[in-house]
C-alpha cells in the first residue's frame, strides 16, 4: 500500500469537503446547539463541580447521537457515486492508485472533516464548561469526544459502503436516509415489539423492566446505543441518567467493539464490491 | 510486442457483446487512431484498456505490465483524458494539479508549468467549478501530461474547444509525438485524426473491421487519388495520352479538366504524358483518399 497515494487522496477530500456549505452549515448548528447546552447547564444549572455537569454532558450526548450521524452520512454518501456520476472518479481510477487506497483515503479525509467540525463544538463547549465548573476532568471530557469521533466515523464508513456499492447517488441519500432512521428512531421501537410479542413482559409504569438477554445484545447492536452506552459507563455522572439497570457486558470493550465493527465491516464490504465494479 | 498489447478483448454486458474479439498491438511511437461509429465499442475497449472495467475475456498489457496483476504499474505510464472530464469544482486549477501530479509522483511546479502552458496560468487560483468547458477540456489535457507518461490516451480531445483551441491540441499531439510520446487517440473528427494518426482501427458493432495506416487501407478499398489537372485546351488527344500511362485507371474530361484517377506513382508521368502532347498546365490539384471514405466503406452495415 502507497501511503503518499493515500494520504494525497485524503487530503483532496479534506479539502473538496471543508468548502461544502451544506457541512459548514452543521459545524455551526453543532456549535451552537453543544454552546447553548453547556451554558446552561454549567453555568447556570445548580452545583459547580465536575460531579454535577453529568446532565450537561448527557445534553450534550443527546445532541451528538442526533446530529453527528447525520454528519457522517452526509459526508459519505457522494463520495463514490457522486464522483462517478460527475465523471471524475473514471479519470482518478485511471491513475496508479488501488481501489482500495481510494476508498481508505476518503475514509480519513472525510472522518477528519468531521473530526475538525465537532472539534469546534466541543472545544468552544468545553471553554464554557471549564470557566464554570472547578475540578474539571479532562481526561473523563477527552473520553466523551473520542466516543463521539466513534460514533461519526462508522457512520462515515456505512455511507461510504453504500457509496461504493450503488449505482446512483439518489440510491445513496435514499439509503444512508433509511438507515439513520432505522438506527436513530425506530430500533428500539421494533425491539420492544418483538419484547411483547414474544415474552411476557410487564411495561406498566412501576413494574421493573427485566428483559431477556437477546433483547440487550440486539439493543446493543445498534451503533448509537453502542455509544451512548460508551460514554455511559465511562463518565461517571452521566450513568445516573440511564435508566435502568445495565447488563454486565454493556462495558467500554464491548462498545468499542460494536462501534469498530460497524467501521471496519461496512469498509470491508465496500472494497470486495468495488474492487470489481465496472465504472 | 507493442506498448499496449490487447489480446483477444471480450466485453459482454447481459449476454451481448460491446467488444467482441478485439486485437491491437499499438507500436511505441507511434499516434494510433481508433474510429468507428456511435455504440461501436469504442469507449468500452478504452476504458478496459486502463482497468475502469473488467473484460468478459482477453488480456491487456501496457509496457509489458499486465493490467490485472500489475495495474498501477501499467497505468503509471498512461496519461488518460477522457471524453466528458470533469474535475472537482471547489478545487483551485492549482490545487488539482497538485493533486495528480502527487498521484503520479510528479513535482507540484510541472502542474503550474502545465497550467501555464494550456492557458490556463491565470486562472489556477479560480475555483475548477467557474471554469468554463473549454477551460475544463485544457485542465484535462494538463492533467493527462503532468509525469510526462511515455503513453497519452485521448478520447475526443478536440471536443468543447473552438477551432484555434483545436488546432492547438493537434500542433501539441505532433509535438509529444515527436518527443517520442505514444498517442492513442478516438475521435469522430476524420480530417483531424487523417492529418495526424500513424495508423487507424476502426471498429463497427464491437467487432474490429480494419487496423493499418490510411495508405494500405485506401490500397485495399482500391480508392485511389483523383487528380484534376485544369488545362488551357484540352482535347480528346490529350486525354488519350494520359490513359495510356502505367497506373492510370480512368480518365474523364470535365469542361477544360482533366480527371484521372491514378496510383501515386503515376502522377509525375501522367504531366509528362500531358505537356508531351502539348497540354499547357493552368492548375493542379490532388485529391488524396480520405479517411471519410476508408471510414463509411468498412462500416456499412
Amino acid at each position: 500500500m502507497d501511503g503518499r497515494a493515500v494520504y494525497s487522496i485524503a487530503k483532496k477530500e479534506f479539502l473538496d469537503n471543508w468548502r461544502n456549505k451544506w457541512i459548514i452549515a452543521m459545524a455551526a448548528i453543532f456549535l451552537v446547539l453543544t454552546l447553548v447546552i453547556s451554558y446552561a447547564g454549567a453555568s447556570l444549572g445548580g452545583g459547580s463541580g465536575w460531579q454535577d455537569v453529568g446532565g450537561t454532558i448527557a445534553g450534550m450526548m443527546t445532541i451528538v447521537t442526533f446530529l453527528i450521524p447525520i454528519i457522517g452520512l452526509m459526508l459519505g454518501y457522494s463520495a463514490i457515486v457522486g464522483e462517478k456520476e460527475s465523471g471524475s472518479l473514471q479519470l482518478l481510477l485511471s491513475y496508479p492508485v488501488h481501489r482500495y487506497e481510494i476508498l481508505l483515503g476518503k475514509f480519513f479525509g472525510l472522518s477528519s472533516v468531521l473530526a475538525f467540525a465537532s472539534l469546534i463544538g466541543f472545544g468552544v463547549s468545553g471553554v464554557v464548561i471549564g470557566l464554570n465548573v472547578s475540578g474539571m476532568q479532562w481526561g473523563q471530557y477527552g473520553v466523551f469526544i473520542g466516543a463521539s469521533f466513534l460514533i461519526g466515523f462508522a457512520y462515515i464508513a456505512l455511507s461510504l459502503c453504500f457509496s461504493a456499492v450503488l449505482q446512483k447517488r439518489s440510491t445513496a441519500l435514499g439509503v444512508s436516509v433509511l438507515l439513520w432512521f432505522l438506527f436513530a428512531v425506530i430500533w428500539d421501537t421494533i425491539l420492544l415489539v418483538a419484547l411483547v410479542a414474544t415474552e411476557n413482559i410487564d411495561l406498566s409504569p412501576g413494574a421493573e423492566f427485566v428483559a431477556p438477554t437477546w433483547y440487550h445484545v440486539a439493543a446493543l447492536a445498534n451503533p448509537s446505543t453502542a455509544y451512548q452506552t460508551l460514554v455511559a459507563v465511562n463518565i461517571g455522572p452521566v450513568s445516573a441518567n440511564i435508566a435502568g439497570d445495565l447488563p454486565s457486558f454493556y462495558s467500554t470493550p464491548v462498545t468499542l467493539i460494536v462501534l469498530l465493527a460497524w467501521t471496519i465491516v461496512p469498509l470491508l464490504a465496500a472494497y470486495i464490491v468495488f474492487r470489481k465494479k465496472d465504472i | 510486442m507493442g506498448i499496449i498489447d490487447i489480446k483477444g478483448l471480450v466485453k459482454r454486458y447481459n449476454g451481448t457483446p460491446a467488444v467482441n474479439e478485439v486485437s491491437m498491438e499499438i507500436e511505441q511511437g507511434e499516434v494510433f487512431a481508433l474510429l468507428g461509429p456511435n455504440g461501436a465499442g469504442k469507449t468500452t475497449t478504452i476504458k478496459a484498456m486502463l482497468g475502469l472495467l473488467t473484460p468478459t475475456a482477453g488480456a491487456i498489457s501496457i509496457g509489458g505490465y499486465d493490467l490485472e496483476g500489475q495495474g498501477k504499474m501499467a497505468r503509471r505510464q498512461v496519461g488518460y483524458l477522457p471524453e466528458k472530464v470533469a474535475f472537482y469544482d471547489n478545487l483551485t486549477g492549482r490545487q488539482t494539479m497538485a493533486f495528480y501530479a502527487e498521484l503520479r509522483d510528479a513535482d507540484v511546479s510541472q502542474g503550474e508549468a502545465l497550467l501555464d502552458m494550456v492557458g490556463l496560468g491565470g486562472d489556477m487560483d479560480k475555483k475548477v467549478g467557474a471554469y468554463s468547458k473549454g477551460m475544463v477540456q485544457r485542465l484535462g489535457l494538463a492533467q493527462a501530461m503532468i509525469g510526462d507518461p511515455p503513453i497519452l490516451v485521448l478520447d475526443e480531445p478536440t471536443s468543447g474547444l473552438d477551432p484555434r483551441g483545436s488546432w492547438q491540441i493537434r500542433q501539441k499531439i505532433k509535438k509529444l509525438n515527436e518527443q517520442g510520446t505514444t498517442i492513442f487517440i478516438s475521435s469522430h473528427i476524420l480530417s483531424e485524426v487523417q492529418a495526424v494518426s500513424h495508423r487507424v482501427a476502426i471498429l463497427h458493432h464491437g467487432d474490429l473491421m480494419a487496423l493499418d495506416t490510411l495508405d494500405n487501407l485506401s490500397e485495399r478499398l482500391d480508392l485511389q487519388p483523383v487528380l484534376k489537372i485544369q488545362v488551357r485546351e484540352p482535347s480528346g488527344e490529350m486525354a488519350e495520352q494520359v490513359r495510356q500511362v502505367d497506373g492510370v485507371s480512368n480518365v474523364r474530361l470535365a469542361g477544360n479538366t482533366i480527371e484521372v484517377r491514378c496510383t501515386t506513382e503515376a502522377k509525375p508521368h501522367i504531366v509528362n504524358a500531358l505537356e508531351a502532347a502539348g497540354g499547357d498546365i493552368v492548375d493542379f490539384t490532388t485529391e488524396e483518399p480520405s479517411l471519410e471514405e476508408v471510414f463509411l466503406r468498412f462500416t456499412e452495415d
